[in-house]
């Protein structure tokens, strides 16, 4: 067993917090881009959001001739360009986050992590800060491409925008921002549930079920819902009942650092 | 070094593991011995900061394990070699490990190749036997190249070579000074591979002793012998103070008079022997002794309270 004798580099032991959080970042970015399914997941995001927003505008674009005054005034052709993303493409990326935290209860793998990081809360922002940063440049493509397709979809019928008309590139990237936060979220009830199923469903209760749950509240207090912040985020046309697109990112964040602040509550007092 | 003290925890009203204190030394292998459900796996976890105590404390060289710094290069762990995600590649599961506690990332390569698995690094770890995973479970075990190691029921699943290289694997890391710490429930594979005994039952430690101490401390030697004349073999004995019992065979067990004893007094009444054989005492033996008269384990209220064994 002399290969046990350590021949590497001399060790430099380090207390610092930030050289545990960087080594505990580093870890969970080679967790979560080694598992195949991270990249089949992302593939099917991308191109579920794509497809479904083309199909979304061209519907859109076919009932152009029906449409009442009011409803035309209304349309906005970035956030339905966009509507692949914000309703289906946002809980595909969102259950990567969910099941990074999920699978490893679910194996019990989770004790190995603890193991090597014993600081619990180090564990769940490091998951939390390589999902948003893995989704959000997977969601901003999405976005370009999505807002690519559907305004030629809509050229057909001369509705299309430009990237340079104004608010159109501000949807784009809060768009891409509020599902980067919508994983954080992810995390957090992955956290908090622990159970893959469980906590995928509560995401996508938490978008869609928000939505149409919300057709019940008021629209004082439904434009408060995660759900219909996300399509505040990439709405350009101002509408009632919608918050403004940087009121509607900090409301996320307010709902992703709450969920994420509970789970690491909950997941350092327990037994692993 | 892991040394606990008053080490307890409860969940709800049943004791898992109960006031327990004991060092374990480096530079040998010591056994953790005990039937499922003793606590020995809940002391591991508590061990690993992974279970609070309820009371008491336990430490590895001399602090907390969640106080330690990159605990991986202190300590390795192997608990459930199935506790793993499956779609990574071993090596891939090896880094995450390493790259966690600023670990060179050329020792995956190392380990791979000191447990035999170089061949199947690139492979997703959940198409292995149980067999491949304890030994991916010992090669990040060994990542952080530490000097305190823990092992849960090791050899569970592997096959004869598998256990045979895990034992020799135990001693020569104890051997070259580290401290080794392995549970098992299987008591001739401990008797050869562990130097020292920490016996748990009930969650209490009822021994910790060298483990020749141990079997000699709790098993006499016996002797199996057959005679032609049995009876008069019997009373012969019996008058020099042995203790004897018989088995299904037709044999006689006795202890109290060593095989020398035995033929002298066979030899003095002209009684033909047919069969003379010393049994040593083994630690099977020790154990059962020991735990007859401490515990009753056939109640089995605490193995649906300790997660396993």
């Amino acid at each position: 067993m002399t290969a046990t004798t350590s021949t590497y580099p001399p060790y430099t032991a380090s207390s610092g917090l930030s050289t545990a959080m960087s080594r505990t970042l580093k870890a969970e970015w080679t967790k979560f881009h080694t598992l195949p399914s991270t990249w089949r997941m992302t593939v099917t995001a991308i191109v579920t959001s794509i497809a479904l927003g083309a199909i979304l505008c061209a519907s859109q674009a076919s009932q152009w001739a029906t449409m009442s005054a009011s409803q035309r005034r209304s349309f906005d052709p970035t956030a339905c360009s966009l509507g692949g993303v914000f309703l289906v493409g946002v809980a595909l990326l969102a259950s990567l986050a969910v099941r990074s935290v999920t699978a490893e209860y679910a194996t019990g793998m989770i004790r190995s992590t603890f193991t090597a990081t014993p600081t619990r809360r180090l564990v769940l922002v490091a998951k939390a800060a390589v999902s948003a940063a893995f989704v959000f440049p997977v969601a901003l493509l999405c976005n370009l491409v999505s807002f690519e397709a559907g305004q030629r979809v809509f050229a057909a019928k001369h509705l299309q925008v430009s990237f340079g008309h104004p608010g159109v590139l501000q949807a784009i990237i809060f768009g891409a921002i509020g599902v980067s936060l919508v994983a954080i979220l992810g995390v957090g009830l992955g956290g908090i549930i622990r159970h893959t199923a469980g906590a995928t469903t509560a995401v996508i209760m938490v978008i869609v079920g928000g939505v149409t749950l919300g057709q019940f509240l008021p629209a004082g207090l439904r434009q408060y819902l995660p759900g219909t912040a996300l399509e505040a985020a990439v709405t350009v046309h101002r509408s009632v009942g919608l918050l403004r697109p940087g009121t509607a990112i900090v409301v996320l964040g307010i709902y992703a650092a709450t969920a994420l602040a509970a789970a690491t509550i909950r997941v350092a007092h327990r037994d692993a | 070094m892991i040394e606990a003290q008053h080490l307890t925890k409860h969940y709800g009203r049943a004791v898992a593991v109960d006031d327990v204190s004991f060092a374990i030394q480096p530079g040998r292998v010591t056994g953790f011995l005990g039937p499922n459900g003793a606590g020995k796996s809940t002391t591991m976890r508590m061990v690993l900061g992974l279970d609070t105590p309820s009371c008491g404390s336990v430490t590895v060289n001399g602090k907390p394990y969640r106080q330690l710094t990159d605990p991986l290069r202190s300590v390795g762990a192997l608990l459930d070699a199935k506790a793993i995600v499956g779609g990574r590649s071993a090596a891939n599961h090896l880094k995450w490990l390493a790259d966690s506690n600023g670990v060179n990332r050329r020792r995956v390569t190392a380990v791979l190749d000191m447990v035999g698995l170089s061949d199947v690094a690139g492979k997703r770890v959940g198409t292995f036997s149980l067999g491949m995973n304890q030994r991916l479970g010992i090669a990040a075990a060994l990542i952080g190249d530490p000097d305190t190691l823990m092992f849960d029921e090791p050899i569970n699943g592997l096959d004869p070579d598998g256990i045979l290289w895990i034992r020799n694997l135990m001693k020569s890391l104890a051997a070259e000074g580290r401290t080794v710490f392995l549970s098992s429930h299987l008591m001739s594979e401990m008797a050869q591979t562990a130097d020292h005994l920490l016996v748990i039952g009930r969650g209490r430690i009822i021994a910790d002793a060298s483990m020749e101490q141990f079997i000699i401390g709790n098993a006499a030697p016996s002797v199996r012998v057959r005679a032609l004349e049995q009876t008069d073999l019997a009373d012969a004995l019996a008058r020099r103070g042995a203790v004897i019992d018989s088995t299904p065979d037709g044999a006689l067990v006795v202890t109290g008079l060593d095989s020398t004893a035995i033929g002298g007094v066979a030899a003095t009444y002209g009684i033909t022997l047919v069969e003379l054989a010393a049994n040593e005492a083994s630690l099977e033996q020790a154990f059962f002794e020991l735990t007859r008269n401490e515990t009753d384990y056939h109640g089995g209220q605490l193995a649906g309270v300790t997660r396993g064994a």
